[in-house]
């Protein structure tokens, strides 16, 4: 039935906006800063599987934790040198923190991705699949084996995420952080050494996600922009600083695409998240999850 | 942490960088005499194009705080604006290009009366949904825009160097308007929002017509800057609203010097001429600029003029120094 | 000793200028894609056959005695750039003519500089009818063009004999137009057919939710007006979803896609019993010359030529024809050399028509045609030649897959 391969097709696509989002929401939800170097770190996660699995003739097993490595990599690197500064405080840009963090990270994109095309080149690779399989059947909807595995790894990276934050040590420290950062410091935690973790599961989790992605996306430098605009788009949906509100709204986000492309149409399919994403920021700003209090 | 800024000291800084202002309006004016190559003039033009972008720009974000990343989008509606009107209906380009003015002019109305509550990232993330939706609207719009074939526009002015001199009366205009703007009390609400909004609305300045006001010239701006390229280009295409092209525009403002208003302009002219002079050099301006944003949004703030400034200072002090010696 | 340095110096400044002179080369501008979002695979293809014919040239003494030079600018698929690039190279490079081009977009801005400055432009690949025209005096087309892929795959369409037609386009001027044009041949050709086309974002990812409504209710013909890589992502999703190609539905590209070299490493079975529209086979009759480039092509990069090495080919050729023909490179001269001269080069014999219309300076029956993919990694010299210049398609000899 149509409708039920549009939604379970809509959900598979958001299980991938979620990897994206989520990492995205940690950051403005507990660190309150934006980073726009985010798709970069997607781009970052897809390079390195596909050139690691066709360079090196590794299988594609042993790519995935070395692109998720990568990922780890340049979020703790981001972190380090161009964000670490926002919280120890420092000049004219104490003033204007957002906008610091927005024009370092955007910068910090336009690098990566101009790097990448300077170094490696502009031609779209393609990653090896996971699975041979081109089409297998369950039940009455059909899939690639490749998209089936790799929906799998998501829901079961999006598991260990919640329970990493609910249950590990470092989880609670991270929670403790996004509360109130100055306490938590008065308490005793690490805020830098949380700060770094919170931008290396991002990163991780990005770089997967490209990873995951890259037998169909063809793994170009410019490849990680519209996965972060979708990111963006969902994590203010979602509430920004809430988990469960991102990949709710990222689930929401896949299935309203995936119906709307059918149903309203396909050329402006991108601009429905944008649309939603207006209209919340008008009429519910703290998303559907958040918490209240955003403007300042 | 805030140097309190007293209207005077304001305005004398301000003059000091409008007296700038116009020494690079002048060299611009006389480059022509130096640069005879139609190639290097079209570069010079395009640069002039960018320094309009970034004045607008720096005017919103810059002095009033409010960072929008939807520039380019409203040069690309600026541009289509004069397309459209003249393809569609045969509207002559005497009204056509004030009409770039305009209607960008009213639509940045609207988008900072949507805006008004929010901040930071989510201005930032709203103007940028902004800028997307627009452009895939012009993108996907084929019957009516032509989508990416881009669309044809008449020209103004034929012979490459009137078109110049035309950029060049246009980007001084712009500049003493701003001036002028900065200047008077609105300018001083700009700048107080931008360093406190919460303390400006309790000082009593009315936050909202100041931010709709920033938002209505700086996109006015930008959106006659895209009309007139689209006289001199004969032709606008999708690819101008590109977050690319606001990338770029940013790392002029930064690199010049943000929140000032000499610094769009030296940005804007030696980032785009380094990158066509680079551009031989094997492709690697946009990494050399954008290492240069990220370099100097996290060590020089103040940008190229702040550091030219700050030499200036160091020497006429250490002059006074001997001289009081 | 200062009159002995004047003279000097007098001396070697004139010997310089002559020696200068005789080597003086003529130079020709080449604007492609290089970098995305343009279709790099293309513009490198070009390049490949422009740099062929160039050593080829080279090698026999040049054009009127003097070395050919090219120079290649980026144009990344963008209208705009490629306005500047041509620009740069008319202004900045002084060439006697552009040519490249093979992304109708990019073309239409690229014309006007052309026909502003008076410059010969030779079409290498660019396909919208809207080039043709314009009736630019500037502009010659020796390659393919939309009307005649869509009359072509109509007349295909037609002797298939399906009912059922659904076209996937890519949302450009290429891909609409050639989908409605598609469309109005059919009404002519076939008129019991029913067709209708879906637009598609060139720039996406998945095309799943535009498939999925074709697993309920399977037209008898899928046809792909898209581009790679979108073309390659959207073949995977159709066999994927078990709808194309399949024992109801057969699918059949009408963009060429199957002569890129990375077409078979992209879409693995997806391709397999997929039907052509193809401009370059290699077992076409073909003149020596096309030969000649074809084999120097298979040596250089031990893949198989298509298409756009041949057009590329043919535009060098044809530029250097004219100067020959003209016996200078003066603009005006070169234009009335290419207007009124017989040619053959790669592809076969042609003179350029000056009918109005989309046919005006073009090569009005550019050679095509039909073929199927029978295996995966099949290398387009083992596909079945289904139809042949001048002959109707051999329905008996297209396959379908078992389910």
């Amino acid at each position: 039935m149509l409708a039920l391969d549009l939604f379970v097709n809509g959900l598979i696509i958001g299980l991938f906006y979620a990897l994206m989002a989520v990492g995205l929401t940690m950051i403005f939800g507990i660190l309150k800063v934006v980073n726009f170097a985010h798709g970069e770190f997607y781009m970052v996660g897809a390079y390195t599987y596909t050139l690691v699995s066709l360079g090196l003739g590794v299988s594609p097993w042993i790519a995935l934790p070395i692109a998720a490595a990568s990922g780890a990599a340049i979020g703790w690197l981001t972190e380090r040198w161009l964000m670490r500064p926002l919280y120890t405080g420092y000049g004219s840009w104490a003033l204007m923190k957002d906008e610091y963090a927005v024009v370092v990270t955007f910068g910090l994109s336009l690098l990566l991705i101009n790097l990448f095309d300077k170094v490696i080149g502009p031609y779209p690779m393609r990653g090896p699949a996971l699975s041979d399989v081109t089409r297998m059947s369950i039940g009455p909807f059909m899939a690639s084996g490749h998209k089936l595995i790799t929906a799998a790894i998501a829901i079961l990276l999006l598991v260990a995420l919640a329970l990493f934050i609910k249950r590990s040590l470092w989880g609670r420290q991270i929670q403790a952080v996004a509360q109130n950062r100055l306490g938590a410091s008065i308490a005793g935690i690490d805020t830098g050494r949380a700060s770094s973790i919170i931008f290396m599961a991002s990163g991780v989790l990005a770089a997967l996600a490209g990873a995951l992605l890259a037998p169909i996306i063809n793994p170009a430098p410019d490849v990680g922009i519209f996965p972060a605009v979708k990111s963006y788009v969902i994590v203010v949906i979602g509430g920004m600083g809430s988990i469960p509100g991102s990949i709710i709204a990222a689930l929401a986000l896949g299935v309203l695409e995936s119906f709307g492309a059918v149903y309203i149409s396909y050329d402006y399919r991108d601009t429905f998240g944008l649309v939603v994403l207006i209209l919340v920021l008008l009429f519910r700003p703290q998303g559907l999850f958040g918490e209240r209090a955003r403007e300042v | 942490m805030a140097i309190p800024q007293h209207p005077a000291f304001l305005r004398s800084k301000l003059t000091q960088e409008m007296r700038l202002s116009l020494v690079v309006l002048v060299l611009l004016a006389l480059a022509p005499l130096a640069v005879t190559s139609p190639y290097w003039l079209g570069v010079l033009i395009v640069s002039m194009y960018f320094a309009m972008l970034s004045t607008g720009w720096n005017l919103l974000a810059g002095y009033t705080g409010q960072f929008s990343l939807a520039p380019a989008a409203f040069a690309m509606l600026g541009g289509y604006t004069t397309g459209l009107l003249a393809w569609h209906w045969n509207v002559p380009l005497a009204i056509g290009v004030p009409m770039s003015f305009v209607i960008p002019g009213l639509i940045g109305l609207v988008l900072g009366r949507i805006v008004l509550r929010l901040s930071g990232p989510y201005l930032a993330l709203t103007t940028l949904s902004f800028a997307e939706i627009v452009r895939l609207l012009i993108y996907n719009s084929i019957d009516f825009t032509r989508g990416d074939q881009g669309l044809n526009v008449p020209g103004l002015v034929e012979s490459r160097l009137g078109n110049y001199y035309l950029f060049l009366v246009v980007l001084a205009a712009i500049t003493i308007g701003v001036f002028l703007l900065l200047r008077s009390r609105h300018g001083r609400f700009f700048q107080a929002i931008r360093d406190d909004e919460i303390g400006a609305a309790s000082r009593g300045i009315d936050v909202v017509r100041s931010k709709t006001i920033a938002f209505l010239v700086s996109c006015a701006i930008c959106g006659l800057a895209g009309g007139l390229y689209g006289t001199f280009a004969r032709l606008v295409s999708p690819e101008l609203g590109l977050i690319a092209q606001t990338g770029m525009v940013i790392a002029m403002v930064v690199i010049g010097g943000m929140g000032t208003l000499v610094g769009p302009l030296i940005g804007a002219v030696l980032v785009y001429v380094a990158s066509e002079l680079l551009r031989d050099v094997g492709n690697i301006q946009m990494i050399v600029f954008a290492l240069l944003v990220i370099i100097f949004a996290r060590f020089f703030r103040e940008g190229l003029w702040g550091l030219a400034r700050g030499a200036f200072a160091r020497r006429r002090g250490a002059a006074g120094a001997a001289k009081g010696a | 000793m200062r009159q002995f340095l004047r003279f000097a110096f007098a001396a070697s400044a004139t010997a310089l200028a002559a020696a200068s002179y005789a080597a003086d080369p003529i130079v020709i501008g080449v604007s492609i894609a290089q970098s995305p979002p343009g279709s790099v695979v293309q513009g490198t293809q070009v390049k490949d056959g422009v740099e062929i014919v160039l050593k080829m040239l080279n090698d026999k003494g040049g054009v009127l005695g003097r070395p050919l030079k090219v120079v290649y600018e980026d144009n990344q698929g963008i209208p705009e750039k490629g306005r500047a690039a041509v620009e740069k190279l008319i202004n900045r490079d002084n060439v006697v003519a552009v040519t490249g081009g093979h992304q109708s977009s990019v073309c239409l801005a690229e014309i006007e500089v052309a026909h502003r400055t008076k410059t010969p432009y030779v079409n290498t690949n660019c396909w919208s009818d809207d080039i043709r025209t314009k009736g630019y005096p500037e502009v010659f087309n020796p390659g393919n063009y939309n009307t005649r892929v869509s009359s072509a795959m109509a007349e295909t369409i037609a002797a298939l004999k399906v009912k059922s037609v659904v076209a996937f386009a890519e949302n450009t001027d290429y891909g609409i137009g050639q989908a409605k044009l598609l469309g109005e041949f059919l009404k002519k050709e076939a008129p019991d057919t029913s067709y209708k086309y879906v637009a598609l974002d060139r720039a996406g990812k998945d095309f799943t939710p535009a498939v999925l409504p074709l697993r309920g209710s399977p037209p008898e013909l899928v046809v792909n007006i898209m581009l790679p890589p979108a073309a390659y992502i959207l073949m995977n999703q159709l066999y994927e979803q078990g709808v194309a190609p399949s024992a109801k539905t057969a699918f059949y590209d009408g963009a060429g896609i199957a002569d890129y070299p990375d077409f078979w490493q992209n879409v693995k079975e997806a391709g397999k019993y997929m039907l052509a529209f193809g401009l370059y086979h290699p077992a076409m009759p073909m003149p020596d010359l096309g030969k000649q480039v074809g084999e120097t092509y298979q040596k250089n990069s031990g893949n198989e030529p298509n298409r756009l090495i041949f057009q590329a080919a043919d535009s060098v050729l044809l530029i250097a024809r004219a100067i020959e023909k003209a016996g200078s490179t003066d603009g005006e001269a070169i234009l009335k050399a290419l207007r009124e001269g017989e040619f053959e080069e790669t592809r076969g014999k042609f003179k350029f028509s000056q009918d109005k219309g989309y046919t005006y300076q073009q090569w009005v029956e550019i050679p095509y045609v039909t073929y199927q993919l029978t295996e995966v990694n099949q290398p387009i010299s083992k596909t079945t030649l289904i139809q042949v210049p001048g002959e109707p398609l051999k329905i008996d000899k297209v396959l379908k897959p078992a389910r």
